[in-house]
């Protein structure tokens, strides 16, 4: 049984190996035994991954773990198979607005080319102006918010044209 | 110690977070009924479950509730407050606000309205400490004329940095090395100035190349009497604004250090000030040191100086307010130690320190005696744009520097507040950093490391362990790893 993670946008196979007497899970081809922990609900407990403790704190959120431990925060989601078909590539080919705000100036038009890293336009939000850049190298199909219209987080400001055969 | 009794028996707090919790604290050991105030979005804030009696405000928005005056000013008059506390930010340093809460027979807790406009205006506040023999920075005077500005800027030579007369936060703020930037420069410093402060004035000064920032905590007792509670090092900033501060400020030399103080104390004692204030400078590495304002309240980073001191800052602006004079002598100044304080705000240090928005989904608060963790946080709670984005203060002490850098290294691992985007991790690279360690500081830290500072990759190990342990929350897999009799695990986990 092989689950799918995405973790800071890298997906990573974790594979159920054996269940007994310990289970032992494969990680993108590591090996590993774990314990099942007392407890898995929203706060701090110890795991034990292959006989060694490890303390964490955790935090289940509608679609995702959110795990921190040594001082690092690490969220991580599982990967809906019946979801990924249509999702495939979806990040690369869209700009979503990181907070809710403003446009404050528009760098590029429909239809110009790009490249990764680009400034596509400068957006506001709480006083604070940053730039909105292209994902990947692609041609700008639609731009949906003109200079001084407003968008909530998460909500998709700029459209890719479609690329045939991508592969991310 | 006090013998008298205080004349306030209840008194309004016109701030919200974790400053108007701050408040409550002394209020409750001092035995007055504290008032809170909030927009109706912050009903069930932390402040107001704390408070003896909370009045909500009406407002467009939060924001806009709590800059109301008038109507915090009916609010106190309505519920019987004797003083209204401001916290900081706000109506703190509003000349205005603390003359209309002064003529409604109420105290308002900080200088007189004319102190506040005083220093309130940085050309004002600069004529007036270089009358007094404290240092500032040579600078150029703000004209309407901006070619006789240029012209006369020139002079003083580059770098220069360019400021709003009545600004902060480092709006309307830069920095300009060559005089072909200069007009252009100004122009676009006046219009953000007219912008955040509807006045677009703007001065020039000489620019302190990798400069620290020191300021001196002082209190005054309205009459002329002003004492020092040593000095704090606010040099860690981004984005213009301090997100780490430490009492006192590392490898300073003594001498510098009471050269530094004793023209605060000069200062405060001219002003006849009455309040706590932070008496701001800037230092240069050959130790030539500028003032650059005073802050007329309590400010953010004050429980550092608590800290080392063992002084309660707010129960001395309540004594002073009370006209109980300062609560001890300069030489009754007793520093213990070495404090930090971590701002701890909802921000993407890799893209910028973007403000986050999110909610807290889980909440773990570090404990230990050499801790304070200042917030009014609830697991639950919705992080919105309503506010700063600063969630909470994290205040470490320790017997000397290095156990408070320990300390609050310690504090910071042990900080949870997940589902939300925090800089808590970013704070553990920055305190860790040899650099910071070394007590090498300036203002420009955070660009000058920025690559050390950055978010590493995961190792192989904290990627697996990551993995596991996300794993191990999704129902999907514990059902298969070990829930379901083999045979029936393996139809497949998507079947529901």
């Amino acid at each position: 049984m092989t689950f799918k993670l995405d973790l800071e946008g890298e997906r990573h196979l974790v594979e159920i190996v054996r269940r007994r007497p310990h289970l032992v899970i494969r990680i993108d081809g590591r090996e590993h035994e774990v314990n099942e922990p007392g407890s898995v609900d929203s706060g701090r407990h110890t795991l034990e991954i292959g006989g060694k403790p490890l303390r964490i704190a955790r935090a289940h959120t509608a679609k995702s773990q959110i795990i921190r431990f040594g001082g690092r925060t690490i969220e991580v989601t599982l990967v809906d198979p019946r979801s990924e078909a249509v999702n495939s590539g979806a990040s690369a080919s869209q700009i979503r607005a990181p907070m809710p705000g403003s446009v404050v100036s528009i760098q590029k038009s429909v239809g110009d080319s790009v490249s990764r890293g680009e400034t596509i336009l400068t957006i506001e939000s709480m006083k604070l102006q940053t730039a909105l850049t292209a994902p990947r190298d692609g041609v700008i199909a639609e731009i949906l918010r003109r200079e001084g219209e407003t968008f909530d987080k998460d909500e998709v400001v700029v459209r890719f044209e479609d690329v045939s055969g991508e592969g991310q | 110690m006090t013998a008298r009794a205080l004349p306030f028996k209840k008194i309004l707090i016109a701030n919200r977070g974790e400053i108007a919790v701050r408040v409550i604290r002394t209020l409750n050991e001092l035995g007055i009924a504290s008032v809170a105030v909030h927009h109706r979005v912050e009903k069930r804030a932390k402040h107001v479950r704390l408070a003896f009696e909370a009045i909500e405000l009406e407002g467009a928005s939060p924001v806009a509730a709590h800059l109301d005056g008038p109507q915090i000013i009916k609010a106190a008059l309505h519920c019987g407050a004797d003083a209204i506390h401001p916290g900081y930010g706000f109506l703190s340093e509003n000349a205005g606000f603390a003359q209309a809460v002064a003529d409604a027979g109420i105290t308002f807790i900080g200088p007189s309205a004319d102190t506040i406009s005083l220093m309130g205006d940085k050309i004002s506040a600069r004529n007036f400490a270089e009358e007094r023999g404290v240092p500032v920075a040579p600078s150029v005077m703000p004209t309407d004329d901006l070619d006789a500005f240029a012209a006369a800027a020139e002079k003083i030579g580059f770098p220069l940095l360019i400021k709003a007369a009545a600004g902060g936060g480092g709006k309307g703020m830069s920095i300009v090395r060559e005089a072909s930037q200069l007009k252009e420069a100004a122009r676009i410093a006046a219009s953000e100035a007219q912008r955040y402060f509807n006045d677009g004035r703007v001065y020039a000064e000489v620019y302190v190349e990798k400069p620290r920032h020191i300021e001196v905590q002082v209190l005054g007792d309205g009459k002329g009497n002003a004492i020092h509670l040593m000095e704090r090092e606010c040099s860690v900033q981004r984005r213009f604004q301090k997100i780490i501060e430490e009492a006192p400020a590392a490898n300073l030399p003594a001498a510098l250090r009471d050269e530094i103080c004793a023209s605060a104390v000069r200062l405060a004692a001219a002003a006849n000030y009455k309040n706590a204030g932070t008496v701001e400078y800037i230092l240069g590495a050959d130790g030539r040191f500028f003032f650059l304002e005073m802050n007329t309240r309590l400010q953010v980073e004050h429980p550092v100086t608590e800290m080392i001191t063992g002084l309660d800052l707010v129960k001395a602006q309540i004594e002073i307010a009370a006209d109980f004079g300062l609560p001890l002598t300069q030489d009754q100044v007793r520093a213990n130690g070495h404090s930090i304080e971590c701002r701890i705000c909802a921000e993407d240090p890799d893209s910028n320190f973007m403000p986050e928005t999110g909610s807290i989904d889980y909440l773990g608060v570090p404990e230990g005696p050499h801790l304070r963790f200042e917030n009014a946080l609830d697991s639950g709670q919705k992080v919105t744009t309503d506010f700063d984005p600063m969630l909470a203060k994290l205040v470490a002490h320790g017997a000397d520097r290095d156990a408070a850098i320990a300390n609050t290294i310690e504090a910071l691992k042990d900080l949870e507040i997940l589902g939300v985007k925090t800089n808590t991790d970013y704070l553990i690279r920055v305190v860790g950093h040899p650099a910071f360690v070394a007590g090498e500081l300036h203002t420009g830290f955070i660009p000058q490391y920025a690559g050390d500072l950055a978010t590493a990759k995961l190792t192989t190990e904290e990627l697996d362990k990551a993995l596991i342990a996300a794993a191990l929350g999704f129902k999907e897999f514990r059902d298969i790893a070990f829930g379901l009799p083999e045979p029936h695990a393996s139809i497949g986990y998507w079947r529901n």
